[in-house]
């Protein structure tokens, strides 16, 4: 069974004690940063920088709104950094997490591309530059340990358990509190679905949720056109070749071309 | 009567230029390969496929397209009428194949394991496929660019198997097939991102659109250099080639024209192409680049000067060329964030540019290459 | 704490005022989610919408300076509309007491209560006195009607706090205190709590305790002291700044919160008379009467077998302050300043930054002798001959580093908020030279009593008589390694002889096992009697980690130990009614079965007040038993400023005058720095144009205090890794800054440069007509590093040189500044 991760945005008080753990776990080390009056920093998730907190301030009635939002890879359930890397480096695990192997990736950075949520970041300044981007702590889920950052949060924002566990207790919340809660579990559907879900109180789009993601698995959208190249090369063959043999007859043998 | 270039001179002015750009490749190669990608490209998180993608792949891919067009026009539908430019056509998409993947081998981040794709498999990849495709379809483009080259060293008989159609017949067959599945797939790369790709551009069909806009292109660039060729080499290009070209051309863009708007029309995005920004770049794209140029080449189908068909043709070229910048551009835009190319990252593109130049006129003058080019009287011949 | 963090949980409303308790508290905070998981109000008061707001069910701003008239509406809300509880008022705490008829109140006085001297700025407080008897017990009012009574007097106290007047001075829009005052004002019900979570922004302030008291006063009427997620509790700022306070580490007071003696208490007996209370109140337990016990027990820790009966237990050792001497951490500057010290040991500290006024701080460092800073890292402290505006061939200061080690680098107790010792263990060895402070301390030790034993000295005895048994003494009598053990079975103490205490049988050299057997005959040792039990013969109470929990209230009465006795919630017999009913039974905190308490260890174990007749019990002990009168202070007759918290501004504010009275602008009883002759850089900005914006200080959770440690590590620097003013959207506009610019902030003392954040968390005040700005800044960041500078200075070079009227603890919360753009 996959493991699943809520994050129930209405507890974080944006402490950013993930942010520092999952560097710790990982080894990322720390960047100069400015500061230009946004308290996020970094300001994007880069390959040192796996999960950071956006810090989004917004307005309702009159009053502020303070939100902080936990960025990292949402492990989708049908990852189109998976289907997209020509030589399957990026591949989603049974526990749950999409996991890179640095030994088969060509940094062809298609993955990049693919990704709708701009996810998977790249080791500009070495000559031997790995794509960066959280592993789900795949290595101590698999220990049956927590990841990282759900160790470390301090208010239960992060709730870690098997995949169906996680929707049903989404969904229990939206229920139990519904003036609280904006009446969507964000990463549900999106994409096909994600294993990073998200409850809000603040309206998605405007806490900077890609919007226009369908909620399609993206790997059906090419899947179709490989899976019937063997019928289309022998259709174009057949096509090409009939046409060859009716419009050359007549033609003379060892035409000097 | 058969004109050989054995007496052209290699060396010109052009040339001149060329070399010093190959020059500047070398030393860009060298500052890449050791410093990394970061330090020779403006390339970044945020932007992570530049000029190098943009135009010597994705651009030069469907430039080079000429190669299965030409093959398929004279092997398989057996237009004799196109058979002096086919061996220019196929020298020129080996070449920009070569290129191409001289191309993927600097921009990709492990250079040395370039080859992966061939043993490491993912099936649900549209990129291996292409990877797949392209290799063979360089294979075959070797292949038939194999005859001409038998024939520059005296071997006779083997040149006469590799120049028949026996060989030619399947190879175009396997040229075309090919080159139907990776151009094809090259905008199949887009179909996944449907949230990044603005749906001007974005549709089920982008297949088809990338597939036929090469068509256009390689028609556009065999015409563009046999024009080119003809003046270097002091030729008269048969007219009548470059106006079936020309109307072979117009007739592609009309098809595209067709199957981009009808998409639009039919999804209700008609509206999308008012929006400003991307919008306009849409009008900018089919105007200039689509309706023009197909208007222009319809009208010139029937006159007899070759010259009228050169402009259309050039903005056919750089057309396609836009077309595949505008979507990545699109795909990639940030808020706040430019992009431009570094010095190593032009001095490479350019560099490989004049590399095919350069190339291309010492095949010319070598190789039996425009041997079935015709002079034709005319005033002042 | 009265209570402790995880009793949070159990509130229904919880207030979150003078604190930013998600910032700073993060993992404590834990506890206010689930609370809020159960349906709990969480209302956060603040002049800045903050993390802790974010998740606030109601936020409402107000101006610094300004939580007494909040607070205080609170009370008039409250008594105008009946809802405090009547019961428990009655039976806990002083309300029904009468008051001297001639004591009159700051409304009838223009600002101050009776008995003020306005030369010395101070308070006789006998004129504060409660009516007497013939008997000479304090009269009391069971009707609570007597208009001299406390409630009364309360009462019209605070008939000046209405809504409109409050609304007016705190610049809170009045919809938002009635919501307020209605929510947290329904847990007057016997089965509802309220619980305050308060730190540094009620504190640090001229009226800080006055603030406490205030919301003391809430608490009380509505019967919320005592219960399980009520109470009045502190979130102290540093992980183990409970454990400081609690061993009495300021000049005032001795371990255990005794007194420090003053030159007229000649000796022991003297002392000890001075401060152990006497009262004729019937069935008041009077728990400070035990003092000479915990005194005599101190000095028997101190100096072993040198303490006798016949030297009167080296009480003579013990250093004495003269009378009304305060040497409060701004005197200390201050005299420093005026060259009247010598000498300093900067502990654990980083003055250069921490304390108000750090430019003042910084040059009085340059007048020393000689510094010792001990110190993780170098700091600005320690380098303070190198800041800006230093010129060290000028500087005559010998600075030593100590370099020590970090607190998982040693073991020993830490105690928290909620007074829970939590024993620590050691997880690596300390980096190069750095060792523990102890270590550090001992070593100190045996130099400075070899130096004494060898040069003699002018009063060698103190130190070279102390007991120090800490480890294990080589042959030149020298202890090389401290074993903190020791030192934490010292403070619970021993038993110094075979002995018999309340009929027990006691052998030589064994551990007290509670406060209740220490004696004042010397046959006890306890360095601190408050930690008395805390390591006893049964173990180390403070390194228990059992999670079993019966209480149904998170008590965890196995997990550690906390003081008094590991009695978690203070004061739970006000929990319960006359018969030893719980007030609240579903969230039960003691209950009385008949023959004893059940639940947690009761605040005394004397049976209830009454019989299950009816009838009054002799045997018992009234609920509140530290105060003589046995019951909890509404009208708090010891405070120097007041029995009742009235409102004061800061002494720097935008009012030229206070709103409630035409004479006393601030404090009356708040010492004045800057009318100091000698005083040269105490200078205050009181509505002056020059300076006209409202100025906070407070915390990240990026970075710790000063930011010593934290800006050390680089993951933190990245996240926060610089100097920040946040700024209203409305002044950013006014002064034509844009987010991210560069700043200059400055006030009468001093000036930096910061980020401007402009924001919608900050909002202009309407203030008695008139639009205030309020502004604030991080004081967690020093020019010392990063090396060059580049994330600013101390937000404390603003700050100015006053404090409260009784702790001295400056004023780091309300005062003017200016921003210009750069």
């Amino acid at each position: 069974m996959e493991k699943a991760v809520l994050v129930d945005m209405t507890r974080c008080i944006g402490c950013r004690g993930c942010q520092v753990a999952c560097k710790e776990w990982n080894e990322r080390k720390a960047v100069q940063t400015t500061f230009k009056g946004d308290f996020t920093n970094p300001l994007k998730l880069s390959s040192d920088c796996y999960t950071n907190i956006r810090f989004v301030e917004t307005e309702k009635n009159g009053r502020p709104v303070w939100s902080f939002v936990k960025d990292q890879c949402l492990h989708c359930r049908y990852p189109a950094c998976s289907a997209a890397c020509p030589v399957g480096a990026l591949t989603k695990t049974d526990k749950g997490p999409v996991v890179y192997s640095y030994d088969k990736c060509i940094g062809c950075r298609y993955c990049m591309i693919a990704c709708p949520f701009d996810i998977p970041k790249y080791e500009w300044d070495t000559t031997r530059p790995w794509v960066q981007k959280c592993s789900f702590c795949s290595e101590r889920i698999k220990d049956g340990m927590l990841p990282a950052c759900v160790k470390t949060c301090p208010t239960t924002t992060l709730y870690f358990d098997d995949y169906d566990k996680v929707v049903v207790e989404a969904e229990s919340r939206l229920k139990k509190y519904p003036q609280k809660y904006v009446q969507h579990i964000w990463g549900h559907h999106e994409a096909g679905g994600t294993n990073w879900l998200y409850l809000s109180d603040v309206d998605f789009e405007q806490l900077g949720f890609k919007s226009g993601v369908p909620d399609v698995s993206l790997p059906d959208y090419t899947w179709p056109l490989l899976s019937s190249i063997p019928a289309k090369v022998a259709g174009i063959v057949t096509l090409l070749s009939a046409i060859a043999w009716f419009r050359g007859r007549g033609s003379q043998e060892n035409d000097k071309s | 009567m058969k004109k050989d270039n054995k007496n052209t001179k290699i060396n010109s002015p052009w040339i001149m230029m060329a070399l010093v750009l190959v020059v500047a490749l070398v030393f860009a190669a060298i500052y890449r390969f050791y410093w990394g990608l970061g330090a020779a490209t403006n390339l970044s998180d945020d932007i992570p496929w530049g000029l190098w993608i943009g135009v010597d792949v994705l651009a030069g891919v469907a430039l080079a397209a000429g190669g299965f067009a030409i093959a398929g026009a004279v092997y398989i539908f057996n237009l004799p009428k196109y058979k002096p430019i086919a061996r220019a056509a196929v020298l020129t998409a080996f070449a920009g194949y070569v290129v191409v993947s001289i191309s993927l081998f600097f921009d990709i981040g492990k250079p040395l394991s370039l080859w992966h794709p061939l043993i490491m498999w993912q099936p649900h990849s549209i990129m291996f496929e292409v990877t797949w495709c392209v290799v063979l379809y360089t294979i075959v483009l070797a292949l038939e660019f194999a005859g001409p080259y038998l024939e520059s060293i005296g071997a006779k008989k083997t040149a006469t198997i590799m120049t028949g159609r026996p060989v030619l017949v399947p190879l175009a067959i396997a040229a075309v097939t090919l080159s139907f599945l990776h151009q094809s797939s090259l905008g199949a790369l887009f179909l996944l991102i449907p949230s990044k790709l603005h749906h001007l551009w974005w549709t089920t069909m982008l297949p088809y659109n990338f597939f036929i806009s090469a068509i256009a292109a390689g028609l556009a660039m065999v015409s563009f250099e046999s024009i080119i060729a003809a003046k270097v080499f002091h030729h008269r290009l048969d007219p009548e080639i470059l106006q079936g070209l020309a109307k072979g051309t117009a007739i592609t863009l009309l098809v595209y024209f067709i199957l981009r708007m009808g998409d639009i029309l039919v999804k209700g995005n008609i509206s999308l192409m008012f929006d400003g920004g991307a919008g306009t770049l849409f009008l900018f794209e089919m105007i200039f680049f689509v309706l023009i140029p197909m208007l222009m080449l319809f009208k010139n189908t029937r006159s007899t000067n070759g010259m009228g068909v050169m402009m259309p043709q050039v903005l056919v070229l750089l057309g396609v060329v836009f077309n595949r910048l505008n979507i990545l551009f699109l795909i990639q835009y940030k808020q706040g964030v430019s992009y431009y190319p570094s010095i190593v990252e032009m001095a490479i593109t350019l560099g490989l540019i004049a590399s095919i130049i350069v190339v291309y006129k010492i095949a010319i003058i070598k190789l039996p290459i425009t041997t079935l080019w015709k002079t034709y009287t005319s005033p002042d011949n | 704490m009265t209570n402790h963090w995880i009793d949070i949980q159990n509130a229904d409303v919880i207030l979150i005022m003078g604190s930013n308790a998600a910032e700073n508290h993060p993992i404590s905070f834990r506890y206010v989610t689930q609370a809020q998981e159960k349906g709990a109000t969480l209302i956060s008061v603040d002049p800045r919408f903050t993390r802790t707001s974010s998740k606030a069910d109601i936020f409402a701003p107000l101006r610094s300076g300004t939580d007494i008239p909040f607070i205080g509406g609170m009370i008039h809300y409250i008594l105008e509309n009946n809802l405090f509880h009547d019961e428990y008022i009655r039976l806990y705490t002083n309300a029904p007491f009468v008051v001297n008829a001639s004591f009159e109140m700051p409304g009838d006085l223009d600002g101050v209560f009776s008995g003020y001297d306005p030369e010395n700025r101070k308070y006789n407080k006998k004129a504060w006195a409660f009516k007497k008897d013939e008997q000479g017990l304090v009269v009391k009012d069971t009707t609570m009607q007597d208009p001299n009574c406390v409630l009364q007097l309360l009462a019209k106290h605070y008939s000046r706090y209405d809504m409109d007047t409050v609304a007016n001075i705190t610049g809170t829009p009045k919809d938002l205190l009635e919501s307020i005052y209605k929510t947290y004002t329904a847990t007057g019900k016997a089965d509802k709590v309220a619980t305050i979570m308060y730190a540094m922004g009620w504190t640090q302030h001229t009226v800080g305790t006055q603030n406490i008291r205030a919301m003391a006063i809430v608490q009380l009427l509505l019967g919320n002291i005592g219960l399980a997620g009520g109470g009045v509790n502190a979130l102290r700022g540093e992980s183990n700044v409970q454990g400081s306070t609690d061993h009495c580490l300021l000049f005032h007071i001795l371990p255990g919160y005794l007194k420090t003696p003053r030159a007229s208490q000649a000796n022991l007996d003297a002392y000890n008379h001075k401060y152990t209370p006497t009262t004729g109140e019937p069935n008041s337990a009077n728990w400070w009467g035990n003092y000479p016990k915990y005194s005599t027990s101190l000095l028997k820790a101190h100096y072993g077998k040198n303490a006798t009966q016949d030297n009167d237990f080296a009480y003579s050792y013990l250093p004495k302050l003269d009378d009304g001497q305060n040497e409060s951490w701004l005197m200390i500057f201050h005299k420093m300043l005026q060259e009247k010290l010598s000498g300093f040991f900067a502990w654990g500290q980083n003055p250069a930054c921490s304390g108000a006024n750090a430019n003042k701080t910084r040059n009085a460092l340059t007048k020393l002798d000689w510094m010792v800073n001990v110190n993780l890292f170098d700091n600005e402290t320690a380098s303070f001959w190198k800041g800006p505006g230093m010129t060290p061939e000028e500087i005559k200061t010998e600075v030593f580093f100590l370099p020590c080690c970090a607190s998982f680098e040693k073991e020993g107790s830490i105690t928290n908020s909620g007074r829970w010792a939590q024993w620590r263990y050691k997880a690596i060895d300390p980096l190069g030279e750095s060792k523990p402070d102890a270590d550090i301390i001992n070593d100190l030790f045996f130099e400075v009593k070899k130096l004494y034993e060898n040069e003699k000295g002018s009063y060698p005895e103190p130190i070279t008589r102390l007991a120090w048994e800490y480890g294990k003494k080589d042959n030149q009598g020298k202890t090389n390694h401290i074993d903190t053990h020791l030192i934490a079975k010292e403070i619970n103490g021993y038993f110094l002889k075979d002995t018999v205490v309340k009929g027990k049988q006691f052998k030589k050299g064994s551990l007290v096992p509670s406060f209740a057997y220490l004696t004042d005959d010397g046959a006890t040792s306890s360095g601190n009697w408050l930690y008395c039990n805390s390591y006893t013969e049964k173990g180390n109470m403070m390194a228990r980690r059992s999670k079993e929990d019966t209480s149904g209230i998170g008590l965890y009465p196995n997990w550690s130990w906390c003081w008094p006795v590991n009695r978690r919630i203070l004061y739970n017999r006000a929990s319960v009614d006359a018969y030893g009913k719980p007030f609240d039974p579903k969230r039960a905190v003691i209950r009385w079965n008949g023959k004893r308490w059940v639940g947690d260890v009761p605040d005394g174990g004397w049976p209830p007040l009454k019989n299950s007749d009816g009838s009054p019990n002799p045997n018992t002990r009234k609920a509140f038993i530290m105060k003589p009168s046995g019951v909890a202070h509404i009208f708090g007759p010891g405070r120097a400023d007041g029995p009742f918290p009235e409102h004061y501004e800061p002494l720097e504010s935008p009012l030229k005058q206070n709103p409630f009275n035409k004479k006393h602008r601030i404090n009356p009883a708040v010492k004045l720095f800057h009318l100091d002759p000698k005083s040269t850089m105490d200078l205050v900005a009181v509505s002056d144009g020059q300076f006209p914006y409202v100025c906070s200080t407070y915390r990240v959770t990026e970075h710790w205090q000063t930011g010593v440690m934290t800006r050390h590590i680089p993951w933190q620097l990245e996240m926060m890794p610089k100097i920040f003013i946040e700024i209203s959207r409305e002044l950013a506009e006014l002064k034509n800054i844009i987010n991210g610019e560069k700043v200059n902030v400055i006030s009468a003392r001093g000036g930096l440069w910061a980020i401007a954040v402009v924001t919608n968390r900050f909002k202009p005040f309407a203030i008695m007509g008139n639009e205030v700005h309020q502004v604030g800044l991080p004081w967690c960041f020093g020019w010392q590093y990063p090396e060059d500078g580049s994330s600013g200075d101390s937000a404390n070079i603003l700050t100015p040189t006053i404090g409260d009227a009784n702790t001295m603890i400056p004023e780091t919360k309300a005062f003017m500044v200016n921003v210009e753009k750069i």
